[in-house]
């Protein structure tokens, strides 16, 4: 009986694995030709041979393997002493390490840049930066490695190298652009060496790298509507430029029927307030002369401290504040994942300081009497502030809000950088 | 050279890897005075593992990383190691069992864990995902133990070990009863699996959590990053 392997899809990075070691060994394995992803993986005799029903699958006359690396770790074994192994243990104990890490650092934060961008899971853009950053440290150390290595592990290809470079190319073909890879020139030449090498070339083809990284699709299930950004051509995915914040997100698996209306907002549920929301904003956006005599003090006016509550909020991490737009960016980002928050919320952030680290402090106005639930959950900076409720009795802290709101300069003795409105 | 392991002494990698050299006959120190965030980040740690993450095993040929592979190869270091089994067929079975327990079943765990700690933005429709494909994992292995007392053949393997090691986090601090209890052949084999003398001795008392861990307010982030949570 053959080894007959079930890939799922033809193309599926997975497989060539299992295909490449085979190739290496000279071992011959059988590709499945009639089988359908998603249809041929449910059915009952393939859940014997894997219960979680995931491909690839490799039938073998002992029984069935499941898992890829263990594939081909199996189809690398079939020739005793075999090369793709190394010759002493200790190599054996490197092939592994590097097997693992191409599974855990590189292969895992690839997918979780990918999946939602396919729609197959909701797209959240800071889920997205923590992979890429986790990818791009990977990356580094896998560079620096390569930088005195040609292979991962001795002086030939071993399967660490079949399984890292599969790896890889999901992301050189998928994702990863000439300049974000431009970033690890010692990568690059490992990944073009290898897959240029015959046994690769056989199964891989032509690799060409990705252009652009793929736009975010909508979510696949057809009653979700609005997930889908719109992505403006390609760029390197960073928290201040994402144009749609994500606003809260149902679960996946969301209704079928037309939208239901949504959940009420507790805020939506206090107790009327004289003080209209949108009135302060208009106030604020018209007045051009006399600002303090015309909106500061119209501000006051209105202001309704039973219904709403004013916040000082500082900045944690100031020390990480050492270039100029990256840090206006960060806080743009800020007030973009704040727009949830737009019929509840009027905030100022501003930039302080000439020259580095700038520090970030801002003042927030909410209705209610806490800075809303809702708020906290869905947006994840506010974790990254100190919150202060201000005190409208202490006139220093009514100062301080009033020099927040119409942009006083100097404030607390330093210049501002920049300053930002939500409204 | 005795070997020494760079790592905290309760973490559940650790586990394995004092696991695995118990039943290898093996002697693996731990290096004294390991500081996680601290001892890591020196230049002599990166020449062993240039990202920087933990644990990492000093042998007299090299350092390895990765807790999988530096457990595979202390169970090597005995020849013809039950741990591993005797044919192709059976040690490519344990291979499946450990790259599963490692990406569906740890792999949703930490992205469940992790940002309940702090160290990752906490995004509850994510956690909701990950819960849920958890799930799925644990389903499939509790079908796999509804006629099979290990993982493997007819005793424990390196498998087993890693896999014990992997559910350990969930049980003690994310998977209380209620939800355990829907995959009883997981829970028969887990507790069956900590009580095991060699699993005891290195362990201790296991108690499983009465509720899933609060949600902590998010750490620093640079300093997260680099303090890598062992995986």
């Amino acid at each position: 009986m053959a080894l007959i392997l079930y890939p799922g899809r033809n193309t599926n990075k997975n497989g060539y694995k299992a295909l490449i070691a085979a190739e290496y060994v000279g071992v011959q394995l059988k590709v499945s030709e009639d089988f359908e992803m998603g249809v041929s993986n449910k059915t009952p005799e393939f859940l014997k041979m894997n219960p979680i029903g995931k491909v690839p699958v490799l039938e073998t006359p002992d029984g069935p393997i499941f898992e890829s690396n263990a594939i081909a770790r199996y189809v690398a074994r079939l020739k005793a002493d075999s090369p793709l192994f190394g010759c002493a243990p200790i190599d054996y104990g490197h092939i592994e390490q590097w097997i693992d890490f191409s599974s855990l650092e590189i292969d895992a934060n690839l997918r979780i840049w990918f999946i939602p961008r396919m729609g197959y899971t909701p797209y959240l853009a800071p889920v997205e930066e923590a992979a890429i950053s986790a990818l791009k440290r990977a990356l580094g150390a896998l560079n620096t490695h390569l930088a005195s290595n040609t292979y991962l592990v001795g002086h030939s290809v071993t399967l660490a190298d079949i399984i890292m470079t599969c790896n890889l190319f999901f992301g050189f073909n998928c994702l990863m652009t000439k300049s974000f890879t431009s970033e690890f020139p010692h990568v690059e030449r490992y990944f073009w060496t290898l897959v240029n090498q015959p046994k690769f070339k056989k199964f891989l083809g032509e690799v060409k790298q990705t252009e652009a990284v793929p736009p975010i699709q909508s979510a696949k299930k057809p009653s979700q509507t609005k997930e889908s950004a719109k992505q403006k051509g390609k760029d390197e995915p960073k928290k201040e430029t994402k144009k749609e914040a994500p606003k809260a997100e149902k679960p996946a698996d969301a209704e079928e029927e037309a939208p239901k209306p949504k959940p009420k907002n507790p805020l939506d549920l206090l107790p009327p307030s004289k003080m209209i929301l949108d009135e302060w904003k208009r106030l604020y956006s018209n007045t051009k002369t006399n600002f303090r005599e015309v909106a500061i003090k119209g501000f006051w006016d209105m202001y309704d401290p039973e219904g709403y509550s004013l916040w000082f909020c500082d900045y944690k991490y100031n020390d990480e504040n050492t270039v100029s737009f990256v840090t206006m960016n960060k806080v743009g980002g800020f007030l973009q994942r704040m727009d949830l928050a737009r019929k509840y919320a009027f905030g100022k952030m501003l930039v302080i300081g000439s020259e580095p680290p700038f520090k970030v402090k801002g003042l927030w106005l909410f209705r209610g009497q806490e800075i809303p639930q809702f708020v906290i959950d869905e947006c994840y900076d506010m974790e990254l502030y100190e919150w202060t409720k201000v005190d409208i009795s202490d006139e220093a802290q009514k100062e301080r809000v009033n020099q927040m709101i119409e942009d006083y300069e100097p404030f607390e003795g330093q210049p501002l950088l920049d300053a930002k409105c939500f409204k | 050279m005795a070997l020494i392991l760079h790592a905290r002494k309760t973490n559940k990698n650790t586990y394995k890897i004092f696991i695995t050299a118990e039943y290898s006959g093996v002697e693996v120190k731990l290096a004294p005075n390991f500081e996680m965030g601290v001892s890591n980040k020196t230049p002599q740690y990166r020449k062993m593992n240039p990202i920087g993450k933990v644990p990492v095993l000093e042998t007299a040929d090299g350092p390895i990383f990765e807790s999988n592979a530096v457990a595979r190869y202390v169970a090597r270091l005995k020849p013809d190691n039950a741990l591993y089994g005797s044919s192709l067929i059976v040690h490519a079975q344990i291979e499946q069992w450990i790259d599963f327990s490692t990406l569906e079943i740890d792999g949703n765990i930490n992205d469940w864990y992790r940002p309940r700690m702090g160290q990752a933005p906490h995004h509850p429709p994510v956690e909701e995902f990950k819960i849920s494909a958890l799930r799925r994992a644990l389903g499939a292995l509790n079908t796999h133990l509804a006629s099979n007392k290990y993982l493997v053949g007819q005793s424990l393997t390196l498998a087993d070990i890693i896999m014990t090691c992997n559910l350990y986090r969930g049980f003690t601090r994310l998977m209380t009863k209620s939800f355990t209890s829907e995959f009883p052949h997981v829970e028969r084999y887990f507790w069956a699996l900590v009580n095991e003398p060699n699993f005891h001795k290195i362990i201790g008392e296991v108690k499983q959590t009465e509720a899933t861990i609060p949600i902590l307010p998010q750490q620093k982030p640079k300093e997260s990053a680099k303090q890598a949570q062992p995986k």
